[in-house]
């Protein structure tokens, strides 16, 4: 009886497998990306930003050209449409994140930041975590951003007019990009080669299971490993028939909303972790009021004194 | 019966966000090595969260599991802490020596 059960599971494993080849693509993606990096960073000899605009794209697209060969249309798991949004979004929050840490006034890279806030929530309603999104909009650019702005405000270096343009020094001079762009490149290269070979090329790793049987291991790994429900049915079927199915319909678990399904496992699961959270923020509000009651001497006072 | 709601991702789709939670990271971590204004460092590790938690979500999707997706709940919870009191120390800095550079405490002692 297991075997067959394994038989369709396998059967319905075999299309999530791709064929996901060379990684030397994903190198040259890489290498693309970082010089494209190196040539926008703020810098006083070269302002090739044109170039490297065209490079950053042109290893946007390289990157993109070789995912979307990966796909098998079939079966996404989430709608086409999404799929598409996907490169919108994505879209908008790399080239936000580049200006970032590109851009020579903080105001700005703040203000860009929220975009890649905003963008990445787009990703999480085509992922169906809309409560994610929510949350990402509300927390982050709503609260912390506006805390990234007061901040800026308070600490923004009042220049004459004649450097309103420039900006103060440290603003308009990168340190050490050449080793920290290496760096950036050589970790986003290693984790997209990580992720482009997935674990279960074709043969799935069996974990030790606390199963009776060594068969019974392979069909809960088999499981585990593709959990959606349409295997679950289609396992049912195969084993018991399709009249057998309609017994399992009562014991569905009912239609639950993406915000019902977190709140019942924040409480239900991590109860612990949440109380610590919560004395986490008690302790980060002491400690920010003690910082901001402290009285600090400025250091050119400091000086004269002396 | 079955809604995409409750449909794992295919492989190379999870590959996809993995893809743009990575390069968010990376990026993240070139800003903080490479800029010296002290908020704008901070901000950088705000995009490696977001990195992180793009990629937190999108397994989430992958393997069926809302854990993913409350895990992200208290990385939030430990940003807006470490923005909380990382801009209180960095006031606290530009109150003492005028300057955000932070090649200006290169030197630090007592």
């Amino acid at each position: 009886m297991s075997m067959t059960i394994q038989n369709v599971l396998a059967q319905s494993t075999e299309t999530q497998v791709a064929g996901l080849a060379s990684p030397i693509v994903i190198y040259i993606a890489s290498l693309l990306g970082a010089v494209a990096v190196y040539l926008l960073m703020p810098k006083n000899r070269f302002n090739w930003r044109f170039i490297g605009t065209v490079l950053g794209l042109a290893s946007l697209v390289t990157l993109w050209g070789y995912l979307s060969k990966t796909i098998s249309w079939q079966d996404l798991g989430i709608t086409n449409a999404a799929y598409a949004y996907y490169y919108v979004f994505s879209a908008i929050s790399i080239i936000a994140a580049v200006r970032v840490i590109t851009h020579r006034k903080p105001i700005y890279s703040a203000l860009w930041f929220v975009l890649v806030v905003l963008s990445s929530a787009g990703l999480f309603v085509t992922l169906s975590a809309q409560f994610m999104a929510f949350a990402m909009v509300i927390i982050y650019g709503g609260a912390i951003l506006v805390t990234y702005m007061f901040v800026i405000m308070l600490a923004s270096h009042s220049g004459g007019p004649e450097h309103e343009d420039e900006g103060a020094e440290y603003d308009t001079h990168a340190r050490e990009p050449l080793f920290a762009i290496i760096a950036g490149g050589l970790l986003m290269a290693v984790l997209l080669n990580v992720w482009f070979t997935p674990a279960n090329d074709g043969s799935p790793t069996i974990y030790q299971t606390n199963a009776q049987s060594k068969s019974d291991d392979v069909l809960i790994n088999n499981y585990l490993n593709n959990r959606a429900e349409s295997a679950t049915s289609a396992a049912i079927i195969a084993v018991e028939g399709e009249e057998a199915l309609k017994n399992y319909a009562g014991q569905e678990q009912p239609q639950l909303t993406n915000i019902e399904k977190i709140g019942l496992n924040l409480f239900n699961a991590h109860p612990l972790a949440l109380e610590i959270a919560g004395v986490i923020l008690l302790i980060s509000l002491i400690g920010a009021i003690v910082i901001a009651r402290t009285q600090v001497p400025d250091e050119d006072n400091i000086k004269s004194r002396a | 019966m079955m809604t995409l709601a409750e449909t794992g991702l295919q492989y190379p789709v999870l590959a996809h966000f993995l893809t743009t939670g990575a390069i968010l990271f990376a990026l993240g971590m070139i800003g903080f090595l490479t800029r010296r204004n002290l908020i704008i460092v901070f901000l950088c590790t705000e995009m490696m969260f977001q990195g992180v938690v793009v990629t937190l979500v999108g397994l989430s999707k992958y393997h069926m599991n809302v854990t993913g997706q409350t895990f992200v709940i208290f990385v939030l919870t430990i940003a807006a802490c470490e923005a909380a009191l990382a801009l209180g120390l960095v006031v606290l800095m530009f109150r003492r020596k005028r300057t955000l550079d932070s090649l200006s405490w290169s030197q630090l002692s007592g």
